[in-house]
C-alpha cells in the first residue's frame, strides 16, 4: 500500500437550520482545506463527495454540491450516496494507483429541511419495516434496551457519556451543544423514547466537512505534521435489523482488526456514537480501553451534519494528531440503521 | 391511478400492495435567493454578476462555480426581461399520479438582453406550442404587482420566476440568428 497522509482539513459550523444552501456552505469550507493543506486547486487528481439526495429531496442534488469545488476546467470525480468518510476511502483508493499525488474529499448534509424519521425508515426494506415507519430513533431504542437487558450499560452510564461528550465540546467551534447538565439532572429528564431521553439523542444538524489527501512526498513537502493513514477498513451487516445481535457491532469489530487499531496504543478516538450506548458498544468493539481519549471533540452528540458527521470524526482525529500532539488516534463513522455499516481509520503521526 | 387498480382482491392471496409515501421538506430561502424573489415581487430580474468572468448568474448563488468566488450584493445588476429563446423543449404530459398539465407546453431557455443571464425551464405563452422555435424574440408577462407571489420560488429554483412571471411571449422583432446562440443553452 502506499502512504497516504490527511494534510488538510475544514468543517463548517454545525447549523440547526441553515439558510445557505448545501453548495454555499460548501463553499467557503473546502476553499479552506486546499489552503490550510498549502496546494493549489487545479493540483487536485482526484476528488470524491458524500451526500444524501434524500436527505435535501432533490434529485441530482449531489452535481450542484460540485459547484463548490470549481466547476471548469472539468475535474475528475466521484460521488457516494454516503457519509464522507467513504467519499475519503474511494479517495484512499484512487490514490493507491499511483499516478496522482493529491484527492479531495468531502461530505455534506442538510437534516433540517426534511423530517429525519421519514427520510430514514426509508432506507429499510419496503415490504416490513418502511411502512411501518421504523425510525432511527425507535430502532436505537431497541438496540439501547437489548443492552440494558443484558447489562452492558445502565441509563446512568449513557447519561454520563451524553454530559461529558457535550462537555467536551466546550473548545469545539463547530460544535452545536456545547455544554450540558451533570448525568443526576439529566436523569430527572422524561424519557423521548424509552429507554432513550433527549439526551441520548444527537442533535439534528446541518453542515459539511473537507479534507485533502496526499501521498508520502506530496505530504511530507507540504505539510509540518501529516496525519498517516495507516490503516482503512469498512465492514458492513444485514440490512435488517432483526438478524443482527443489536448488543454488539461485528462489522466495526472487523474494521477495527483489519485497520490494525489493536497494534498499537490509541492515544485518541473519535467515534461516530451519534446515541448514546453506541459510544459503549464501538469502544467494545474496537478494544478501546479507558486510557483513551474518546471524542474530545464531543462528537456527534454534540454536532451531527450527516453524511458529513463521519468524515468529521477523521478531520477530528487528524487535527489530534497534526495540532493536538496525539500520536496514534482511531475514526470511526457508521451508516444504516443501528451501526449496519461501519469505516475505521488509524491515523498515525509518525 | 384507478379504484381499480387499488381494490383489494376479491379472493386468493394478496400479490401486490400499494405504499403511497409523502415525504416534505421546508427549507429556509438563502440570503441571496430571498434578495431575488423581493426584486421579484417589486418587478425587476436581478442577477450576480462574476467580478472576475463577468458571466450573469439569474438567480443569484451567491458564488461563480467557474472561477471559484463568492459573489454578493456588490456584484449585484438589474436584468433586462428581454431577451431570445435559445433552446426549448415541449413536454408532452404523461399522466401519471400528480400530474396536473394535459396539453403538450414548452419549457425554454431564455438569454437575457445587455447583460445576459439565463433564464431556464421558462414557459412560451400567446404562441402556438409548434411555432415556438430558437432565436425566438420574447419578453416577460408580469403578473400585476398585486398578484405577485413568491411562494414557488426555493433555493433549487433554477432562473424561475413563477408567481410573479406568467410566461415570456414573442415580441415580434426579428429572430437572432441560431449560431449566435451556440453555448447559449441550459
Amino acid at each position: 500500500m502506499l502512504d497516504v497522509a490527511i494534510v488538510g482539513y475544514a468543517q463548517s459550523p454545525s447549523w440547526r437550520n441553515a439558510e445557505l444552501t448545501e453548495p454555499q456552505f460548501l463553499f467557503p469550507v473546502i476553499s479552506e482545506a486546499i489552503e490550510r493543506a498549502g496546494i493549489e486547486r487545479r493540483d487536485i487528481g482526484f476528488t470524491c463527495a458524500g451526500s444524501c439526495d434524500y436527505l435535501s429531496g432533490q434529485t441530482f442534488a449531489f452535481v450542484s454540491n460540485l459547484e463548490a469545488v470549481g466547476a471548469w476546467p472539468p475535474i475528475s470525480e466521484s460521488h457516494v450516496e454516503m457519509d464522507g468518510a467513504w467519499a475519503l476511502y474511494e479517495a484512499w483508493v484512487r490514490l493507491q494507483h499511483g499516478d496522482i499525488d493529491l484527492a479531495l474529499a468531502f461530505g455534506s448534509g442538510k437534516s433540517s429541511p426534511g423530517r429525519l424519521d421519514e427520510v430514514f425508515s426509508l432506507q429499510l426494506d419496503p415490504y416490513t419495516l418502511t411502512p411501518l415507519g421504523a425510525d432511527p430513533v425507535s430502532l436505537a431504542a431497541l438496540q439501547a434496551r437489548a443492552m440494558l437487558d443484558k447489562g452492558t450499560i445502565t441509563e446512568r452510564d449513557m447519561a454520563e457519556i451524553a454530559a461529558r461528550s457535550r462537555q467536551s465540546a466546550a473548545d469545539n467551534p463547530h460544535a452545536q451543544i456545547r455544554s450540558s447538565p451533570d448525568a443526576d439532572a439529566l436523569l430527572q429528564e422524561p424519557y423521548l423514547t424509552a429507554p432513550l431521553r433527549r439526551h441520548d439523542l444527537p442533535p439534528v444538524s446541518d453542515g459539511a466537512c473537507a479534507v485533502v489527501l496526499a501521498t508520502a512526498d506530496r505530504a511530507r513537502a507540504t505539510c509540518e505534521r501529516p496525519a498517516w493513514i495507516r490503516g482503512i477498513d469498512h465492514r458492513v451487516e444485514p440490512h435488517q435489523p432483526g438478524m443482527r445481535d443489536l448488543t454488539e457491532s461485528i462489522s466495526t469489530r472487523q474494521a477495527a482488526k483489519h485497520a490494525g487499531v489493536d497494534d498499537a496504543p490509541v492515544d485518541v478516538a473519535e467515534l461516530c456514537a451519534t446515541f448514546t450506548h453506541q459510544e459503549r458498544l464501538l469502544r467494545e468493539a474496537m478494544g478501546l480501553d479507558d486510557t483513551v481519549r474518546v471524542n474530545p471533540s464531543g462528537g456527534p452528540l454534540a454536532a451531527n451534519p450527516v453524511m458529513a458527521v463521519g468524515l468529521a470524526r477523521i478531520a477530528e482525529a487528524a487535527r489530534a494528531i497534526s495540532e493536538g500532539g496525539a500520536g496514534r488516534a482511531v475514526a470511526h463513522a457508521t451508516s444504516g440503521q443501528c451501526l449496519q455499516q461501519n469505516l475505521v481509520c488509524v491515523l498515525e503521526g509518525a | 391511478m384507478s379504484a381499480a387498480d387499488t381494490a383489494p382482491a376479491e379472493d386468493g392471496p394478496v400479490t401486490m400492495m400499494d405504499y403511497f409515501m409523502q415525504l416534505e421538506y421546508h427549507e429556509l430561502l438563502c440570503p441571496v435567493v430571498r434578495r431575488y424573489a423581493s426584486q421579484l415581487l417589486e418587478g425587476r430580474l436581478v442577477g450576480h454578476k462574476c467580478p472576475s468572468c463577468g458571466l450573469v448568474y439569474v438567480p443569484p448563488r451567491g458564488y461563480c462555480p467557474i472561477c471559484v468566488v463568492e459573489t454578493t450584493d456588490a456584484d449585484e445588476i438589474v436584468l433586462a426581461d428581454k431577451g431570445t429563446v435559445t433552446n426549448y423543449t415541449v413536454v408532452t404530459p404523461v399522466q401519471y399520479y400528480g400530474q396536473e398539465e394535459t396539453e403538450p407546453f414548452v419549457r425554454a431557455s431564455i438569454l437575457l438582453d445587455g447583460e445576459g443571464g439565463m433564464m431556464n425551464l421558462q414557459d412560451i405563452v400567446d404562441v402556438p406550442v409548434d411555432d415556438v422555435h430558437v432565436g425566438m424574440r420574447v419578453e416577460a408577462v408580469w403578473k400585476p404587482p398585486g398578484e405577485r407571489n413568491v411562494d414557488e420560488i426555493s433555493n433549487r429554483s433554477w432562473g424561475s420566476a413563477e408567481g410573479c412571471i406568467d410566461g415570456w411571449r414573442p415580441t415580434g422583432d426579428p429572430d437572432v440568428p441560431a449560431e449566435q446562440l451556440r453555448d447559449k443553452a441550459f
